[in-house]
């Protein structure tokens, strides 16, 4: 059990932050017209599978915004409705206050779909130029842009110049690259990124993470689906965490870690016997599971449990509490709880 | 319509910059002027020897047929003889001549030499030994020769004076032809028919080219993956529009070319040859009116539209280049079949197949291109083909669109037709 022990120190160093961040997470979900996202009861099914059932959710504006879930869970499905690349069966979604079907909303939304690719034998600037174009850029108006970014994600240097190459002569993470400038190029309302971290390389990673954060500085709205709930928890203000189609929770990081949280205590005793220690770590009512070896114990509250009544307990009977500390579970934890390990194992074996 | 501009000026800059597309464009012509200019320059080399008069005729028919071909030989009774050397023999002396002959042929001294005896006269056989035995124009040429002698020499023991079985012998005879129509002459009719073939193989090859085009695009953005970031932006029809149209142009443009260099290389055919001391007539170019060229155009591009569209969908549904291959063979078929009555429509224009033909969608776009080049048509069936055409274009963007829309993003197994079926009747 050496991994959730990790996870918890994770869990430990990183709430605050996000506590601190996920005040804009926690905007009124009922202010639908200020909603970068609204979706009410969307459906989508298949011929063999429900992809979507039921699903509803709010994305604040200026808000990066994880949607969680093992594969298959219905991501891809949810991001395709909201960038009307498909039609839902049900239900109603707007993107930036307009209904979606409207072709001027889909100029404000940038995509990086999961699965990436761009026109082989095509100029790097052509292509972006083109992609600038379907937006509604003018050319002219596109080549600054293309140039800038180009430059800044390091694809002009005065030694080359990767602008002029074709697109299969660069490497994949050039190409990555490339495509990641393709969705940012008009400078889009929305941003809409679909398991962005699969295949980055650390470096390119850490780029993909400072550009969120920059793009949420400058009041943009970032929406991305992640099965990595590591990635999510460090950067979202709030998350969805939908499984098999259905919604499991959402909101704001810090909400739902208190809601769904509070349960777990991480206690250092002195380990000196004679107390009634054991006897309260035992007892049914306080507490539900007890683990961890020597002076430290991870220590899962039963149901409803107060955790300040299990340390007066524990001082009562006369252990020496060294440490007394409430563990905020990581999203992880949570989503292993809701959704179960059964549903990851499941959703391991395809993509979507 | 500036994002259909900008998926159509893609489509066709693309193609346009291609190593491929400017091989085809320059290389279309080159092939269009080998054949104007080829034929007449090997022709000129081809021509009879100039000495062919160099050569021994061994006579033993006893009749002066050997003088009389010498003098034809040599250009009629004003040329020189004295090139060819004719030994009369008697029948028995043929063998001696014969060995002489050769010797003389060894020492390149003659050509060859002709033996004529009683059957030659008689009009049955003659024989000839030489070096040029196997050259079919020289050959021909002395069968051309001995045979009209043998006739002159024939009409002339019946009877009939030597002055008028000459003149009747004189003169070879040319069949020129020439096609009328309702509106008048119109050129040549062998030239017509070779026309309205190039037409109809010419828009058969270039829909077929151009739309496995349009399905390697759409396979290349399916693959890719290209195709989920461009119908973020914009539907998927709009996509299939400025695809089909971009590649299209891009045919257009290829077909313009290719007819402009040919009018040219046409028009400066005669000049050119004569500049190589070749004899050779003008090409009467078939007078097509510019209503026809305009009509013959609208066939291509409807017709290419229609299987366009039919590729599209193919390349939507498919994941591999083999799985392609299987998929398209439907529509490759329907394309074929229409090439395959090029031939009997042509031999009957008018009949039953070439009308049934014409108003098909599928093979219209082959048919009536063929048969508007070869006999003029009524406005009437031409308008109800163009119909037909317009309205099977429309029903095939239609279904090819829905195919399309659901196909560009499936990846896997390939789709049943009856998931097909579904696509189109339940697309949203």
């Amino acid at each position: 059990m050496a991994a959730p022990t990790n996870m918890h120190t994770t869990a430990r160093r990183t709430a605050p932050d996000l506590a601190a961040g996920g005040r804009a997470g926690s905007t009124d979900p009922r202010d639908a017209a200020d909603a970068a996202v609204l979706i009410r009861g969307v459906a989508k099914r298949y011929e063999r599978h429900v992809a979507v059932d039921g699903l509803s959710l709010t994305v604040p504006r200026g808000t990066v915004y994880g949607l969680l879930g093992p594969n298959g869970a219905g991501k891809t499905t949810t991001i395709r409705m909201i960038l009307n690349i498909i039609a839902p069966d049900e239900g109603e979604i707007a993107v930036l206050g307009r209904p979606v079907a409207t072709s001027d909303v889909t100029d404000r939304v940038g995509y990086l779909p999961e699965e990436r690719g761009l026109y082989k034998k095509m100029q790097v600037r052509q292509v972006l130029r083109f992609l600038a174009e379907l937006k509604g850029v003018p050319a002219r108006v596109a080549d600054g842009r293309i140039d800038a970014w180009l430059e800044r994600l390091g694809l002009v240097s005065e030694a080359k110049d990767w602008g002029n190459a074709k697109v299969d002569e660069l490497s994949r993470g050039m190409q990555q690259k490339v495509q990641f400038i393709g969705a940012l190029v008009h400078e889009p309302e929305l941003v809409i990124l679909d398991e962005p971290f699969s295949g980055l390389d650390p470096i390119n990673a850490q780029a993909l993470k400072d550009t969120v954060v920059e793009l949420r500085g400058s009041g943009r709205t970032v929406i991305f689906s992640t099965h990595l709930m590591e990635n999510a928890e460090r950067m979202c203000d709030a998350v969805c965490i939908i499984s098999n189609g259905i919604k499991v929770l959402d909101g704001a990081v810090a909400d739902v870690k208190a809601e769904y949280g509070n349960q777990r205590v991480a206690v250092v005793l002195d380990g000196r016997a004679g107390t009634g220690e054991p006897a309260v770590l035992a007892d049914p009512s306080v507490v539900r599971t007890s683990s961890g070896h020597g002076r430290l114990r991870e220590i899962e509250l039963a149901p409803g449990a107060d955790p300040q009544t299990l340390l007066r307990r524990l001082v009562g009977e006369g252990a020496s509490v060294e440490r007394f500390e409430l563990v905020r579970p990581s999203l992880h934890e949570i989503f292993l709880d809701k959704v179960g390990a059964a549903g990851i194992e499941r959703g391991m074996s395809g993509h979507g | 319509m500036a994002k259909l501009w900008a998926v159509f000026k893609r489509e066709y800059l693309e193609r346009v910059r291609t190593r491929w597309f400017v091989f085809a464009t320059v290389f279309g012509p080159v092939i269009f002027g080998l054949m104007l200019f080829l034929p007449p320059w090997l022709s000129r080399k081809g021509k009879a020897s100039n000495d062919l008069a160099r050569i021994a005729v061994i006579d033993a028919s006893g009749s002066g047929l050997g003088r009389r071909v010498a003098v034809e030989l040599n250009g009629g009774l004003f040329g020189d003889s004295s090139r060819t050397q004719v030994m009369e023999v008697a029948p028995g002396g043929v063998a001696a001549a014969e060995s002489l002959a050769t010797k003389r042929v060894m020492k390149k001294e003659v050509l060859g030499y002709l033996v004529l005896d009683s059957a030659s006269a008689a009009g049955q056989r003659a024989r000839y030994a030489g070096r040029n035995a196997s050259q079919a124009f020289d050959v021909g040429e002395l069968q051309r020769v001995v045979r009209s002698q043998v006739t002159a020499l024939r009409l002339e023991n019946a009877g009939m004076s030597p002055a008028l079985a000459r003149s009747i012998m004189a003169g070879g005879l040319r069949l020129d032809t020439e096609r009328l129509s309702e509106q008048g002459r119109g050129g040549s009719g062998a030239l017509s028919i070779l026309f309205a073939l190039v037409v109809a193989f010419l828009l058969y090859i270039s829909i077929f080219i151009y739309g496995q085009n349009v399905l390697r695009g759409v396979m290349e953005e399916k693959q890719t993956r290209v195709a989920e970031i461009i119908v973020s932006s914009i539907p998927s029809s709009r996509l299939l529009q400025g695809k089909v149209l971009g590649v299209g142009a891009v045919g257009i443009t290829q077909l313009v070319l290719w007819g402009l260099a040919s009018v040219v290389l046409a028009k400066v055919r005669a000049p050119v040859l004569a500049h190589f001391g070749v004899q050779a007539t003008t090409v009467a170019l078939p007078s097509i009116s510019f209503g026809i060229a305009l009509l013959l155009l609208a066939y291509f591009l409807l017709g290419y539209v229609f299987y366009a569209a039919l590729f599209a969908a193919v390349g939507a549904v498919v994941n591999t280049e083999q799985e392609a291959q299987q998929v398209q063979m439907p529509v490759a078929m329907l394309l074929v079949a229409s090439a395959l009555v090029i031939q009997p429509i042509l031999f009957s224009p008018d009949g039953q197949l070439a009308r049934v033909m014409s108003l098909l969608p599928f093979s219209a776009p082959i048919a009536m291109p063929l048969r508007l080049t070869v006999i003029p048509l009524s406005p009437t069936e031409v308008a109800l083909s163009l119909l037909s055409l317009v309205v099977g274009c429309w029903v095939a963007m239609w279904v090819a669109a829905r195919i399309y829309r659901t196909g560009l993003l499936m990846y896997g197994k390939r789709p049943t037709l009856g998931e097909m079926v579904r696509w189109v009747r339940y697309a949203r």
